[in-house]
């Protein structure tokens, strides 16, 4: 038992116990032990925080006694990668998944307090998940101990140094992408809580408790949206820059599976919106809310259980059982519960406003099952090749064509709908609806005017399917029109809405309402146009490691670009630089220490030598001073040249009593000479390179003026199966970006260089999307973390109205 | 009252094009194996690993062993530049193609993936029917360079 396997089983019983009171008290009407609940909580999410915490300390220190430490980091490896080693895996995303929830359910119970019946059952439900991930820990522990991985080597066996970090995690991105997703995920965790809480509470007779609970809901939502959102775009800019993977967006399985849950989350906040306790979305707005969790599952199980093999599936090993289980309890939960009380118990909905075609309601609708629509395509498109092939055998292809050819429509349908929803909003149903017509007409002429191939949305052949040949030749100028609407409608009506306003927290909402649309509408705009008028060019630099040394560096014009580069720097490397010998073997003092234990077992071991006693068939000699001698013996025999004072490194049989007559040895490593060498030179088998790398540094002009100057190449990690990572050199310029690939091997550089437009644009929409949210989480008079001046007056503050 | 709200109306339409969605896209999407091949560009690919190697083992050829996947963009890249190029093609027939699924997740496949340390796509090995490597090609090569290594790895056969 390790330290860390004793915090996670604490923690489990402490969550069980807090989740069994909760539960109990819900059940039974029993207060009497509900006092225990809040520290119960507490030291779960402590305990777990503090597993958390001692896991990163085992890898910044690296602690290999740990097999998950071992497996996931190196020596080589700098600290703030080592502590991304802590998510590298699944036991320690589980962990940090868990530690998040934990703390979220600590943070609600202390707020809000345990009062009310149905306040216990959401936190139970809560307690319940929280205890079902400590339960996973328990089961596949990030603390096993090494001797478990390695029974054969025997107690107190720790290896000298990790296995290393999966290549593609060595990235600044991913060192905060994973937390941030991680974060977003346990936030939606009390929205699911008090969806599935409202429907136990209305089937038993007890009302529901979403109206009284909508604050809390509203809150939740819209802050893990806000992290889900950021979570996504540090993946894109992630793999942005890890070639290979196709730039921002390549709907790659994993990042389709992770939009599902972003675009239903988006339109469970329209929905939650648009609730009203007793008429519109009664039901839907909290069967919506209860959903989301599912959804994060499923894209967890995607990304981890091996379904779908990604580039994101870095390990396949068990786990994806016990999520595929957690799936279908928060599917059960969060989908079947509420589509059976919608099936069978709904009370039939008034329809006294509903009679109105044109309403701000039914347009609140109509978003929402546009957004729909999106998550379909996204849904369908990853599944329904797996149902074809049961179904039929056949493989079908499903590519990026297909997501973006469905997804467009929809996506400009939704732009429109928003302008018309923020037109009408303002200037009523004549005006508006005159304006709609004009930018629709306005769509459809732009989507005729293509200037040039470059322009239509896809490349058609005639064999294609029809709707595939109409979206794919109308032109991406559809995109501006729908785009222009919103900017002008969203500005438009906070310039009618803002200035004026009494309340100030009012204002600053609807301002983050206008960002939060603006910056959407650019998005689409951005990532159409960046992803068709992308232009690649190449060059190959033959003599490149010539031109690295000359002085004055010839500057070559690449082939049908602006751009020139030339070459002032070729390297070859290897990482870590200057390895350490102790990483890889033992000193003599420590073979001594191990004592008969590793008897006849082949070890490395190193040290200064101190004697030589050069035989016929062998050569023995003396390290540091000490009763430990190694001795080479060749076959045919060979000698080794060592004299005295040499450090040298070997790897060979540890034999005790080797050579009784030798008065000062305890023990000879028997090693042959190939597996002897300078600890400066090491023999083949203590070769420490973990990376081989190439790279060249280089100057890039564009029409004849300097833009970039840095290093791209290649790495190469032997100890991983020889995986290959690029580093690019990117420029990023305000019109397009400039994405440098070198291919550097045997003195030729060969270049790729691709002019990326809007890229910058298309991060100020992001920021912009990004920041309207944090205004409208902090501001909303409604529900806003930040309390309005003069006060108003909120319904949230603990009334029950059950019992 | 009716029974048909306006909000109804809109869900069932968006339930209806959802369907319709489904069903055109499914039937529709381009083939990309049947039980023996798959499509890449104007080129067919075996996907039996055995089989390639006793076909190309019965006529003397090199194989060419292609690691993909349906997300990765080089590999379109790939579709429409390399492999609808004249000269490429050519090339090709010198060689019997295998084709490799990197989601496929067979037994067969990991082995060769594992093999050819084929960690992410594209790669390109051409080997000789006993598997041993006459040329890599990591990522993406432009259509010139591509055929190149075609020749390379071509004269690396004839010269065995």
């Amino acid at each position: 038992m390790t330290i860390g396997t004793v915090l996670i089983a604490v923690a489990l019983l402490a969550g069980l116990a807090a989740t069994v009171v909760l539960f109990y008290s819900y059940l039974r009407r029993d207060d009497r032990y509900v006092d225990a609940v809040t520290p119960l909580i507490g030291a779960t999410a402590g305990l777990l925080v503090i597993a958390l915490g001692y896991l990163t300390y085992q890898f910044v220190v690296t602690d290999y006694s740990n097999a998950y430490v071992w497996n996931n980091t190196a020596n080589y490896i700098p600290v703030l990668y080592r502590v991304t080693g802590v998510y590298a895996g699944n036991e320690g995303s589980i962990l940090l998944w868990a530690a998040f929830t934990a703390v979220v359910a600590l943070w609600a119970a202390v707020v809000r307090g345990l009062d009310g019946r149905d306040t216990k059952l959401v936190q139970g439900i809560t307690m319940g998940i929280v205890t079902y991930f400590t339960a996973m820990l328990f089961v596949d522990s990030p603390f096993r101990s090494i001797t478990q991985e390695f029974p054969e080597a025997g107690e107190g066996f720790v290896p000298l140094d990790g296995t290393g970090l999966n290549p593609l995690l060595i990235d600044p991105y991913m060192a905060i992408h994973p937390p941030v997703t991680f974060i977003a995920y346990a936030l939606l965790t009390m929205p699911f809580a008090i969806g599935v809480a409202h429907f136990v509470s209305t089937i038993r007779g007890d009302g529901g408790i979403f109206a009284e609970w909508i604050g809390s809901v509203t809150r939740w939502l819209r802050i893990s949206w806000l992290f889900l959102t950021a979570a996504i775009v540090l993946g894109s800019l992630w793999s942005y820059t890890v070639l290979g993977w196709g730039g921002i967006w390549a709907w790659d399985p994993v990042e389709t599976a992770v939009l599902i849950p972003w675009l239903f989350l988006t339109a469970t906040l329209h929905a939650v919106m648009n609730y009203r306790s007793r008429s519109t979305y009664a039901t839907l707005a909290p069967a919506m809310t209860a959903t989301t969790l599912a959804l994060v599952v499923y894209a967890t199980a995607i990304v981890r259980s091996g379904v779908f093999r990604s580039v994101h599936s870095f390990a396949n090993d068990g786990i994806g059982g016990a999520l595929l289980v957690l799936l279908a309890a928060t599917a059960t939960l969060g989908i079947g519960l509420p589509f059976g009380y919608w099936l069978l118990r709904e009370p039939e909905e008034d329809v006294d406003d509903s009679q109105t075609w044109l309403s701000r309601t039914n347009l609140l609708h109509l978003a929402v099952l546009g957004v729909g629509l999106l998550g379909f395509v996204s849904i369908w498109g990853l599944s329904f090749p797996v149902l074809n092939s049961y179904v039929t055998g056949m493989e079908v292809e499903v590519t990026g064509r297909y997501y973006n050819l469905w997804s467009y429509p929809i996506a400009i349908g939704v732009l429109l709908l928003i302008g018309f929803y923020m037109d009408y909003d303002v200037q009523g149903k004549r005006r508006a609806s005159i304006s709609l017509a004009v930018f629709t007409a306005a769509t459809i002429l732009a989507a005729l005017v293509a200037p040039s191939e470059t322009w239509t949305l896809s490349d058609v052949s005639a064999n294609d399917a029809l709707f595939y040949r109409i979206v794919g030749s109308a032109s991406a100028l559809s995109v501006v029109p729908p785009a222009a609407y919103v900017c002008l409608t969203v500005v438009n009506r906070a310039l009618e809405l803002v200035p004026g306003a009494p309340n100030r927290n009012f204002q600053l909402k609807q301002a983050g309402i206008a960002m939060i649309h603006v910056g959407f509408a650019l998005l689409v705009v951005t990532l159409a146009f960046s992803y068709l008028f992308t232009a690649q060019s190449s060059l190959v630099v033959a003599d490149a490691q010539n031109e690295a040394t000359l002085e004055d560096a010839p500057v070559h014009d690449v082939p049908g670009s602006s751009y020139a580069v030339e070459v002032t720097d070729y390297r070859d490397y290897r990482l870590p630089e200057d390895p350490d010998v102790r990483n890889v073997a033992l000193s003599a003092e420590q073979v001594i220490d191990r004592g008969e234990g590793i008897h006849e077992t082949r070890q490395p071991v190193y040290g200064t030598v101190t004697q030589v006693n050069q035989g016929p068939e062998a050569t023995v000699v003396q390290l540091d001073n000490s009763r430990i001698w190694l001795g080479v013996v060749g076959e045919s025999g060979e000698t080794v040249d060592v004299s005295e004072g040499d450090r040298v490194v070997a790897v060979g049989t540890v034999m005790w009593d080797f050579l009784p007559e030798m008065q000062q040895s305890d023990a000879v490593v028997v090693a042959e000479p190939a597996n002897v060498g300078p600890v400066a030179d090491p023999p083949q088998a203590l070769d420490q390179t973990r990376v081989e790398g190439s790279s060249a540094g280089l100057v890039v002009y564009e029409d004849g003026n300097r833009i970039a100057s840095g290093e791209a190449g290649q790495e190469r990690y032997v100890q991983q199966g020889g995986m290959e990572v690029r580093n690019v050199l990117v420029d990023r310029g305000l019109a397009h970006d400039t994405y440098v690939i070198a291919a550097v091997d045997d003195g030729t550089v060969s270049l790729t260089i691709r002019q990326i437009p809007l890229m910058t644009a298309m991060r100020a929409s992001v920021g912009l999307l990004l920041l309207g949210m944090v205004f409208v989480v902090l501001f909303d008079p409604a529900y806003g973390l930040v309390r309005s001046w003069p006060r108003t007056a909120r319904q949230t503050n603990a009334v029950e109205t059950s019992d | 009252m009716t029974f048909v709200t306006p909000r109804k109306l809109l869900t069932i339409m968006l339930l209806a094009t959802a369907l319709g969605i489904g069903y055109y896209s499914m039937n529709t999407a381009p083939v990309l194996s049947d039980e023996s091949h798959t499509y890449h560009g104007d080129t067919a690919w075996k996907t039996d690993v055995e089989e390639a190697q006793q076909v190309a083992a019965e006529e003397d050829k090199p194989l060419l062993i292609y690691f993909w996947t349906t997300w990765c963009t080089y590999c379109d890249d790939y579709n429409s530049n390399a492999y609808t190029d004249p000269t490429v093609l050519d090339r090709l027939d010198d060689f019997v193609l295998l084709a490799i699924n990197l989601d496929d997740g067979s037994p067969e496949a990991s082995e060769l993936q594992q093999r050819y340390n084929a960690n992410y796509p594209p790669q390109h090995v051409a080997v000789t029917p006993d598997g041993e490597v006459l040329i890599e090609i990591n990522g993406y090569a432009e259509t010139d360079s591509f055929a190149a290594y075609l020749d390379e790895a071509r004269s690396e056969w004839e010269e065995r």
